[in-house]
């Protein structure tokens, strides 16, 4: 697809960004998670692939997809893979953010 | 002091993951000790180390430069790395007329077995979108200044082909072993955005 | 479908899993050394050929293999695999004089993205 992500030669972003030299892996555990979930659910999910893992990235709103970070990208492809395949719902994955945020209000 | 919580409310995407982790392993399709074992793996295991053996191991040996010039997944699977987003690796060497750099416009794809995962900057918008149109500008910004009369090839990932830069070696270098050679190599080098 | 165990993930991640498949009779289209222009397809779906490419002149550099055909097994349609080729284009076909005389772009494009030149 023509979509955000076809941005080999487009104008306007800048300079590259360096940060710092020697970087973590992941610097959230939840970037290590998604990344480790994303290869097992592309493995094992009827109809995922790293294809299909690549186009649910594609498929993101233009304006989410320039606004998230990477890890968050593939967290967003996750969802469409396993919505898509019926493992779960969006309202099950809501649902349950939903109860783990009120047990961390909790403690 | 009992029921003190230290901890900063997690994000929105932590609680996501957190959930969808949950309910994947609630249906039994993800073991949370596998994904430990991946975490682990990718972050202690499997890095630019790598790479840097293969490119001392060519700087050294002259027939298995040849042959990791030929067949680059065999001979990189002579010194013992293999695996997923590296099953058909092709080296480009940099010469004195050629200079290589290797981008993923369109995503991020990336050689893991040799160099680990992607640094934040290769997977940027400003280099996915900028490197392929003006290499000299961006590898500038990397204070590596190319000569106009070099040639640069771009080569943008965009298969399952993954890419290795053999730097050159360096000139004050004769004499070193190859331990000592692979410590000069770096992860930028063998990306193409440094001289070594 | 059932989880990966813990101790399987190690002899899958260094194992790979190869995109190559097997020729099975197909003959490549094109050799080294043959001009090609990258079609001008606008798949709504997915595919690897970028739009800086697309109409543009290049030449093949080298026969990869037959590898798996992303436009097709994105979208639940199979592996549909064909010839895969690398193909050299001068940086001033794609970019105009601003690009330097002597650099080049090299892009792995599906033998479905091309048409002789």
């Amino acid at each position: 697809m023509d979509g955000i992500h076809d941005m080999g030669g487009m104008h306007g972003f800048g300079a590259v960004p360096r940060g710092e030299h020697e970087e973590a892996v992941f610097h959230q555990p939840w970037e290590g998670r998604i990344f480790a979930i994303a290869f097992v659910v592309e493995s094992i999910v009827p109809g995922a692939n790293v294809d299909a893992g690549r186009h649910a990235i594609e498929r993101i709103d233009p304006a989410a997809y320039l606004a998230a970070s990477y890890y968050e990208r593939w967290l967003r492809s996750v969802e469409s893979l396993i919505t898509d395949a019926g493992v779960c719902s969006d309202e099950d994955i809501d649902l349950r953010v939903a109860a783990l945020r009120t047990k961390a209000a909790d403690v | 002091m009992a029921g003190h919580n230290h901890n900063k409310p997690e994000s929105e995407a932590a609680l996501r993951v957190k959930a969808i982790e949950q309910l994947l392993a609630e249906k039994g399709l993800v073991d949370p000790a596998a994904l430990d074992v991946m975490v682990d793996l990718y972050e202690n295991r499997v890095g630019p180390r790598n790479g840097a053996a293969v490119v001392a191991r060519a700087w050294s040996d002259e027939a298995f430069k040849v042959r990791l010039l030929d067949d680059a997944t065999a001979a990189i699977a002579d010194v013992g790395y293999s695996g997923i987003q590296g099953e058909d690796m092709v080296v480009v060497e940099n010469t004195p007329e050629v200079h290589n750099v290797v981008v993923c416009t369109l995503c991020s794809c990336y050689p893991w077995p040799v160099l680990g995962l992607p640094p934040v900057w290769y997977k940027s918008f400003a280099y996915r979108s900028r490197v392929v149109r003006e290499p000299r500008a961006v590898l500038a910004e990397f204070d590596l200044v190319i000569p106009d009369e070099t040639e640069i090839r771009v080569w943008d990932s965009s298969a399952e082909i993954r890419y290795l830069v053999l730097p050159r070696r360096p000139a004050d270098s004769d004499g070193l072993d190859e331990e000592a050679l692979a410590a000069l190599v770096t992860r930028d080098g063998m990306i193409g955005v440094a001289a070594v | 479908m059932g989880a990966f165990p813990p101790e399987a993930v190690e002899a899958v991640v260094f194992g790979g899993s190869t995109a190559r498949r097997p020729a099975d009779g197909m003959t490549p289209r094109f050799a080294v050394g043959d001009g090609v222009v990258a079609r001008n397809i606008q798949p709504a779906g997915h595919t690897r050929l970028p739009r800086y490419a697309r109409g543009k002149p290049g030449v093949v550099a080298r026969v990869q293999g037959v590898f798996v055909f992303p436009d097709s097994n994105a979208m639940g349609e199979g592996e549909a695999p064909q010839y895969l080729y690398a193909v050299r284009f001068e940086a001033r076909a794609l970019w105009g004089l601003d690009a330097g005389p002597r650099d080049a772009l090299y892009l792995d494009l599906w033998d479905s993205y091309l048409d002789p030149l």
